[in-house]
C-alpha cells in the first residue's frame, strides 16, 4: 500500500493525488512552510536569544509582497505580451477585474514556463528584500532595550499588519482578498506536488544556510550573545548590530514561507495570517523539538503539522462527539501541550548539541581531561620562571 | 463635542485603568508581561452574561463574584504554570511564551463556554450586549457612574494598601528585590499569591463592566491587550501610579482620537482604531522607554541635582 502511495506521489499524476495521497501532499506542503518559519525562529531565538514574537508579520510581508508588487508586475508584463487584461489601476477595479485577469494570466502562464519561473524568482527576491527591510523597521524601536519590550513591539506589529492589510485595498484586496495566478501552471502533473517539492527544497536550502552560518565563527558569536551579552560587548562586539543583522536575515527567510503559502493557496488575504497561527505554532514547534537544534525543529514541526492536519481532515468524524467547533479543541490541545512540554521537558525532545568547530574536538575538551589545561597555565609559567632563576 | 462620546471615553478609560493596574502589578511581581491578562477580562464578560441571561439577575450583582472568579483563575495559573516554571529556573522569555499559550488555552475555554449555551440552552452567546440591564440617571447610562466609582475606589484602596498596610509594603519590597525581602522575613509566596489574586480580580472586574456598553464576544478580552500594554508602558511598566495615569490616557486617547480622526479625515479612520495604542506604544519606546516614570525621574533629577539610579538600557532579558 505504501509503495502504491509513494508511486502515486512521485508520478504526481492528477488522478493519483486523491484521498490519502492529497493529505500527504498537504502535510508535506505545510511542513515545508512551517519548518522554514520554525528554523528561522530557531536561528533567532534558539541560537541568538532574540525573542521574535513577530513571525506572523514576517510571513505576512512575504504574502503582501506577492499580492501588492509581484501581481502588478505580472499583469503589466502579461498585458504587454498581448493578453487583453481588464483595467486594474483603480482600487475598485483591482478587486473587481481580478478573477478574470487571473484566469487569463493562468492561461498565459501555462504556455510560457520561463516567464512563470521568472515571476517566482522575482517574488522570492522581493520578499527577501522587503522582509529584511521590515526586520530593520521592527528592530528600530526596541532592539536596544530589554527583551520584554522587543516582544511587546513585535506582537503588536503582527496585529497592526493585519489591520493595515484589511483596510488598505491595494495591498491584498482588503477583506475580499485577491486571487494570485498559478506560477506552476506549466507543470503537466499535479500542481500541489511540485509546490510541496519546491517548498521542501527551499526548506532544505535554508537548513544548509543556517547550519553553515551556525558552524562558522558567526555561530559561535551568536551563542556567546545568547549566553551573555555584557561579556560579548566588553570584548568589543557590537551586540545591537549583530542582533539587528540576525533579525533582518531571518525576516527575509521567513518572508519566503509567506510567498510559497500564497502561491499554494493561489489567494492572498490578511485573515489567513493570524498571530495564533503563524507566531504561536512555530514557537510551539521550537519548544517541543528543543531550541538551539535544527533536528529538534524538524521533529517538532513534523509532529505539530501532522496533528493539526489530521484534526482538520478528520474534522467531521471527531465533530460528532463535541458540541463546540473542533478548532477550539485544537487550541486547547496545542496550548496545553506547550506548557506541559515546558514543565516536563524544558530542553525539548532533542536537547541542544555543541557546535561543530573544524579541527577542534569540542566534546573531548569538555568531557575529558585534556593536556591543554588553561587553568594550570599560570602555575606552568611560575615553574618556568623558577627554572630560569635557578639557571642564573 | 457630543457628550455621549465623552461619557463613553471616560467609561472605557476607567475600565482600561483597572486592566493596566493589573498588568503592571503582574510585571512588578513576576517580571513578565502577561499576554493572558486581556483574556481574564473575557471571563468577567461571561460572568456578566451568565448572570443576566442564565440566572436572570442584574449583572451588577455579579461584580463581586467576577472579582473572586478572576482572582481564583489567576491563582490557578500562577500555581500551575508560572510558579512551577519559575522554580525550574526558566527565564523571562520562556515565561512570556507560556503566558501566550495560556492566552490561547483560556480563549478556547471561553469559546467552548459560549458554545455550551448555544448547544444546550439555545441561547446565542458569541456576541451580545447587556445594555437593557443597565439603569439610567437622567439621560446618562449607569455604567458611566459605576465604572468611574469602581476605578476611583480601586485606586484609593490600592494606594492605602501599598502605603499603609503590611501586605502592601511587603509587595513593594518583593517587587524591588525578592531575595532581600525574604531575608527580612516576608513570605514571598503569599505576597505573590496575593498580587496575582489582585491582578486577576481587577481584570475580571473590568471585563464584567464591558458588556454594558460594548458588543462583546469571546475574543473581546484578548483584543484589548494592546491597549492594556500601551497604558502600562506609558506609565513606565514598573509604577502602579504611572499605570493609573497611563491607562486612563490611552483609553481617552483611543476613543477621542478615533472620533477626531473620523471628523477630520473621514469615516474610514474608524477602522484604524486598534492602531492608535500601537502608535502610542512605539512613540513611547522611541522617546522614553520608561514612560512617565522616566520623565518624572528626569524632572526630579534636574530639580534635586542628585543622581538616582541610571535607566538600565541594555539589561539582560
Amino acid at each position: 500500500m505504501y509503495a502504491n502511495v509513494a508511486l502515486g506521489i512521485l508520478s504526481s499524476l492528477p488522478m493519483a493525488i486523491e484521498g490519502t495521497n492529497r493529505l500527504i501532499v498537504d502535510i508535506a506542503m505545510f511542513f515545508g512552510l512551517l519548518v522554514i518559519v520554525a528554523m528561522a525562529l530557531n536561528f533567532q531565538y534558539g541560537n541568538a536569544g532574540i525573542p521574535n514574537m513577530g513571525c506572523a508579520v514576517q510571513v505576512i510581508i512575504g504574502a503582501f509582497s506577492v499580492s501588492a508588487i509581484v501581481l502588478r508586475v505580472m499583469f503589466t508584463v502579461i498585458a504587454a505580451a498581448g493578453v487583453p487584461l481588464d483595467d486594474w489601476n483603480d482600487p475598485f477595479k483591482w478587486i473587481y477585474s481580478n478573477p478574470s485577469n487571473v484566469n487569463l494570466a493562468n492561461k498565459f502562464l501555462t504556455v510560457n514556463a520561463p516567464l512563470a519561473i521568472g515571476f517566482l524568482l522575482l517574488s522570492f527576491g522581493v520578499a527577501l528584500v522587503l522582509g529584511a527591510g521590515i526586520g530593520y523597521l521592527l528592530a528600530l524601536p526596541a532592539i536596544r532595550l530589554r527583551a520584554t519590550y522587543l516582544m511587546i513591539v513585535l506582537i503588536t506589529m503582527a496585529d497592526a499588519s493585519q489591520i493595515i492589510g484589511r483596510n488598505v485595498t491595494f495591498i491584498s484586496g482588503g477583506t475580499l482578498g485577491v486571487w494570485i495566478p498559478n506560477v506552476f501552471a506549466w507543470y503537466p502533473g499535479d500542481n500541489g506536488v511540485i509546490m510541496a517539492v519546491v517548498t521542501l527544497l527551499l526548506g532544505l536550502i535554508s537548513f544548509f544556510i543556517f547550519r553553515t552560518m551556525l558552524n562558522s565563527p558567526y555561530g559561535r558569536l551568536m551563542r556567546a550573545m545568547r549566553e551573555n551579552e555584557v561579556t560579548l560587548s566588553s570584548i568589543g562586539k557590537n551586540v545591537v548590530g549583530i542582533r539587528r543583522n540576525i533579525l533582518m536575515f531571518a525576516s527575509g527567510v521567513t518572508a519566503i514561507a509567506g510567498v510559497m503559502n500564497v502561491y499554494y493557496l493561489q489567494f492572498s488575504n490578511e485573515s489567513g495570517y493570524q498571530r495564533a497561527y503563524w507566531t504561536y505554532w512555530p514557537w510551539l514547534m521550537l519548544i517541543l523539538g528543543g531550541p538551539g537544534n535544527n533536528a529538534g525543529t524538524f521533529l517538532g514541526a513534523a509532529l505539530i503539522i501532522a496533528l493539526r492536519r489530521l484534526i482538520i481532515v478528520f474534522k467531521f468524524e471527531i465533530q460528532q462527539y463535541f458540541f463546540f467547533p473542533i478548532s477550539y479543541l485544537e487550541d486547547i490541545i496545542l496550548g496545553g501541550l506547550l506548557v506541559v512540554v515546558m514543565i516536563f521537558r524544558p530542553s525539548g525532545l532533542i536537547p541542544e548539541k555543541l557546535l561543530y568547530i573544524p579541527g577542534v574536538n569540542y566534546t573531548k575538551i569538555i568531557h575529558e581531561d585534556v593536556k591543554i589545561d588553561w587553568r594550570a597555565a599560570p602555575k606552568a609559567r611560575e615553574k618556568k620562571g623558577a627554572k630560569t632563576e635557578e639557571k642564573k | 463635542m457630543d457628550l455621549t462620546i465623552l461619557i463613553m471615553a471616560v467609561t472605557y478609560a476607567s475600565e482600561l485603568t483597572l486592566l493596566s493596574i493589573g498588568f503592571t502589578l503582574t510585571y512588578l511581581t513576576a517580571k513578565i508581561p502577561n499576554f493572558a491578562h486581556g483574556t481574564y477580562a473575557g471571563f468577567g464578560i461571561y460572568v456578566s452574561y451568565t448572570f443576566a441571561k442564565f440566572f436572570h439577575i442584574n449583572p451588577y450583582f455579579g461584580l463581586p463574584i467576577s472579582f473572586i472568579i478572576g482572582g481564583i483563575l489567576s491563582i490557578i495559573i500562577y500555581k500551575l504554570v508560572i510558579s512551577t516554571l519559575t522554580k525550574m529556573g526558566s527565564g523571562t522569555i520562556v515565561l512570556t511564551i507560556a503566558t501566550l499559550a495560556i492566552q490561547i488555552f483560556l480563549g478556547a475555554l471561553l469559546n467552548i463556554y459560549a458554545y455550551m449555551f448555544i448547544a444546550f440552552f439555545k441561547q446565542y452567546a458569541t456576541g451580545f450586549l447587556l445594555k437593557d440591564w443597565d439603569f439610567k440617571v437622567g439621560d446618562i447610562s449607569g455604567i458611566f457612574f459605576v465604572s468611574i466609582a469602581i476605578s476611583i475606589t480601586t485606586v484609593i484602596i490600592l494606594h492605602h494598601l501599598l502605603t499603609k498596610t503590611k501586605m502592601g509594603i511587603a509587595m513593594r519590597a518583593t517587587a524591588e528585590d525578592p531575595e532581600l525581602a525574604s531575608v527580612l522575613g516576608i513570605n514571598i509566596n503569599n505576597v505573590q499569591l496575593f498580587s496575582w489574586f489582585l491582578t486577576g480580580g481587577l481584570a475580571c472586574l473590568a471585563g464584567a463592566l464591558l458588556p454594558f456598553w460594548l458588543m462583546c464576544s469571546p475574543a473581546t478580552g484578548s483584543g484589548i491587550i494592546t491597549s492594556i500594554m500601551a497604558g502600562s508602558l506609558l506609565g513606565g511598566f514598573e509604577s502602579v501610579y504611572g499605570a493609573i495615569i497611563g491607562g486612563f490616557t490611552i483609553g481617552m486617547a483611543e476613543v477621542l482620537l478615533t472620533l477626531g480622526g473620523q471628523i477630520v479625515l473621514g469615516n474610514w479612520f474608524g477602522e484604524y482604531r486598534p492602531l492608535i495604542p500601537m502608535v502610542f506604544l512605539i512613540i513611547i519606546l522611541l522617546i522614553e522607554p520608561r514612560g512617565l516614570q522616566g520623565f518624572y525621574e528626569r524632572y526630579q533629577r534636574r530639580r534635586t541635582k542628585s543622581t538616582p539610579k541610571e535607566p538600565e538600557k541594555e539589561a539582560k532579558k
